[in-house]
């Protein structure tokens, strides 16, 4: 039944080729926008270099002060000191890496100016977040107590502050006025993930800032990471039962918010949300509603020519009809149909946005940042096909099953 | 005629409702497009308002506690006089965060005969600001070293807040009330707009206040103008000065010009990538509406055939085709219009009405024109039919 139905459909779109381009033409490049947003979507969510143990991993960013009798709210990163004294006290995860912002700072070499990002980091950092070592090691807990001066660069900083050199170990690297030993060499990070990208990461303890200040606000960031996907809820449990004791340090507030929220959450929160509001309902409605307005058109578009293609074969449909065919087998063969229509137009989709993925990831538009069409990339957008290839057919779909046998046969 | 073809069009509503459903969609695609460049258009021919080349903006962290406001004046008055006495500086101005083109805002809300004005942008700024930006004034005078003795505090304030407070008349000398209305702020001159936000943004209200020397600890950013043809080595100079000066700062110099850039590729790619996806649905949709009126006809062959065979000229046939067309978009544009019409009067995104009525003329023109072209063609086609052979085929 399906081969026939197949054969029905390769007929009918080789029947009037102009019609069958317009179809495909909107439906392939409907899906590859979709697909190239999907794909940078996938990029910037899901678990990635360094960043690999993102399912088990909780980020503590934001602290909020809140007056909520005058709506007055104060918000930053927290400080190192909120991390340090009350969410390493938490028992159930098993690390806590702690890192700060990324700071700017010039250094001048050869005469060319490069601008590097430096950031401070704890040494579980580096067991919470899998950097790749193309050279030396990261820093341990010995080096950070004694506040050595050591740095671990990115492959980009290498190259531009030493050239092409074999090896940048035991080379100093003038950061911030200061010398600094390097002891390892990392895989580049996207700037994308703007929670751990840095070009230079040295240990906390040589900061130039006053990192023990007994202060909520800060410029550091937490990732917790749990034992297992299960201790997850757990953890956040315990960090709102912590939450509740910090002493909330100004009078001009009266309450307190920090979280400990998966990935997704720390992103929706930074953006849409606030301290009692993850904010995630709010950017899936924003994100579904701009995905529908921009299907609408296309599918209305492609419902339109469907109704004309089908009016055009109404004596087929009247013949089958006399000869008792269900409105219901004619909605089913029709869907099917269209959906190996979208099917071929998601083929085409495919090809086009692998070679936009290719040009994007080829002209650096964002440094580092190498989108790639996955597995995962290649479901969503069949789902998506599947989705349009049937919002798209079932109207016409419909309007044909209703058509009078009298009528379809006496259009001859 | 009119009433005639509308006829014609309601006899086929069913199929017509998609039509014009697509084109209400389209249209308000167009429309939001539109907008978007209109309002960008106008802001991008206004003039920056100010020289942003050999301006570095130097920021610094971690500046060292003082005791007393004196001890951090005197610390700051040095480095400014470091920094001039360096052979390529030609002006030094220290700022609060939100200079032109950082990502930092600042805004407050003034009063004045009992108005409030909201979303002020607040710049601190010193004596020298106007050379290191070469800002030029409309009226009054910059400040000077006596303002730090007059009784109010002066203020300079840009010419959109002069004109939102005082019309035609001129600012200079009038008394403002501050957030609480409780302290006097006096203006002492108004200065052309500058477009801190980039090309693409308006300036806003603004009002610039002298930095004050007590809180000067606060401040951490320095502007620079440096002459023509300073390169990275003088930079490397200036940046190892800064920081022997200040050992336990962050110090950062960035070019005004390379920030400007940046704060316009934030309008720039999205909107390139906003036109890419609009113009590919309108192609899309063109290749619909052509595929569908080219069908149509097709299927009304009989109909043309009996008007041409009872003398209706090809080129009247034609007319009638385009004429249909141009009538349904003229409906779903009514619809749209409705929608459009809302935004302005509703305030939604805070542009000025200007902006819609100008966008909302464009994509009526360019509905108009995409359905007339899309149309023209199956009208010719129809017009070419012959009577004899059309009603042949019944």
């Amino acid at each position: 039944m399906l081969k026939n139905y197949f054969k029905i459909a390769i007929a009918v779109l080789k029947r009037r080729k102009f019609f069958t381009f317009i179809s495909l033409f909107g439906i392939s490049f409907t899906l590859t926008i979709l697909m190239v947003a999907t794909a940078f979507l996938d990029k910037v969510i899901s678990a990635g270099y360094p960043d690999n143990k993102r399912d088990r991993s909780l980020y503590v960013a934001t602290m909020e002060f809140n007056n909520t009798k005058q709506g007055w709210i104060n918000r930053s990163d927290v400080s190192f000191y909120f991390l340090d004294h009350y969410v390493a006290t938490l028992k159930t995860p098993e690390k806590l890496a702690i890192s700060s912002s990324a700071q700017a700072t010039n250094a001048y070499i050869n005469n060319k100016k490069i601008v590097i990002n430096f950031k401070f980091t704890n040494a579980a950092y580096w067991e919470v977040l899998e950097y790749n070592f193309l050279e030396g090691k990261p820093y341990s807990a010995q080096e950070i107590a004694t506040a050595s001066q050591v740095a671990v660069i990115s492959e980009d900083t290498k190259k531009a502050y030493f050239g092409d050199i074999p090896s940048a170990l035991g080379k100093y690297i003038l950061v911030d006025n200061v010398n600094y030993r390097v002891i390892g060499v990392v895989d580049n990070v996207n700037r994308t993930m703007y929670n751990i990208y840095g070009d230079v990461y040295l240990p906390y303890t040589v900061s130039k800032a006053d990192y023990k200040k007994v202060e909520l606000m800060g410029g550091y960031n937490g990732i917790l990471l749990a034992k297992n996907k299960a201790d997850m809820p757990k953890i956040q449990a315990e960090f709102d039962q912590m939450m509740t004791k910090v002493p909330i340090p100004d009078k001009e507030f009266d309450k307190l918010y920090s979280n400990a929220d998966p990935f997704f959450e720390s992103m929706t929160r930074r953006i849409f949300g606030d301290g009692s509001n993850s904010g995630k309902s709010k950017a899936l409605a924003i994100l579904g509603t701009v995905v529908c307005l921009f299907v609408l058109l296309p599918t209305l578009n492609l419902v339109n020519i469907n109704i004309t293609r089908i009016m055009e074969r109404s004596s087929e449909i009247g013949v089958r009809k006399a000869f008792g065919a269900s409105s219901k087998t004619l909605v089913y063969q029709f869907i099917v149909e269209n959906l190996i229509l979208t099917l071929l137009g998601g083929f085409i989709g495919i090809v086009l946005s692998v070679l936009i993925i290719y040009a994007i990831n080829d002209s650096q538009l964002i440094p580092n940042l190498n989108l790639t069409f996955n597995l995962k990339v290649l479901g969503y957008s069949l789902l998506a096909c599947l989705f349009f290839g049937l919002i798209s057919g079932v109207y016409p779909a419909w309007r044909m099953s209703r058509l009078n046998v009298v009528t379809a046969l006496k259009a001859q | 005629m009119f009433k005639h073809l509308f006829k014609l069009l309601w006899n086929k509503k069913k199929q017509n409702f998609l039509f014009l459903s697509e084109i209400l969609v389209s249209f308000l695609v167009i429309f939001t497009v539109c907008s978007f460049l209109v309002f960008y258009y106008q802001n991008y021919s206004r003039p920056m308002g100010f020289e942003y080349k050999q301006v570095w903006p130097i920021s610094y962290s971690n500046v060292p506690q003082f005791k007393t406001a004196d001890s951090a004046i005197a610390y700051f008055e040095n480095l400014r006089q470091g920094i001039k006495a360096m052979p390529n500086v030609e002006a030094v101005s220290f700022a609060s965060s939100n200079y032109p083109f950082s990502n930092s805002t600042m805004s407050t809300g003034i009063h004045y005969k009992g108005k409030k004005y909201d979303r002020v942008n607040h710049y601190e700024v010193d004596q020298e600001y106007n050379k290191v930006m070469t800002i030029s004034l409309l009226e009054g005078r910059w400040f000077n070293a006596n303002d730090a003795i007059s009784k109010d505090k002066p203020i300079l304030i840009n010419e959109t807040l002069k004109t939102a407070m005082f019309g035609d008349r001129p600012a200079t000398g009038q008394l403002i009330g501050d957030y609480d209305d409780k302290e006097k702020m006096k203006v002492i001159g108004v200065m052309k707009d500058i477009k801190a936000n980039g090309d693409y943004w308006p300036a806003g209200n603004a009002m610039f206040v002298p930095t004050d020397t007590a809180t000067s600890r606060w401040q951490n950013n320095i502007l620079v103008k440096v002459k023509p043809g300073s390169d990275a080595a003088f930079e490397g100079k200036l940046n190892k000065f800064l920081a022997n000066y200040m050992k336990n700062s962050t110090i950062e110099i960035s070019h005004l010009d390379q920030m400007r850039d940046s704060k316009n590729s934030e309008t720039v790619i999205p909107m390139i990538i906003f036109i890419i996806v609009a113009s590919f649905l309108v192609i899309n949709v063109a290749l619909g509406l052509f595929g569908v009126l080219w069908y149509n006809i097709n299927k009304r062959k009989g109909e043309i055939g009996l008007r041409r065979a009872i003398g209706a000229s090809g080129k009247s046939v034609a007319y009638q085709l385009v004429g249909e067309s141009l009538i349904l978009a003229t409906m779903a544009l009514i619809v749209g219009c409705f929608f459009a019409v809302q935004f302005p009067l509703l305030h939604v995104f805070n542009l000025p009405a200007n902006v819609y009525i100008m966008a909302m003329l464009l994509s009526i023109s360019f509905i108009y024109l995409l359905v007339f072209i899309c149309s023209l063609y199956p009208g010719k086609q129809a017009a070419t039919i012959h009577p004899a052979i059309a009603l042949h085929e019944d």
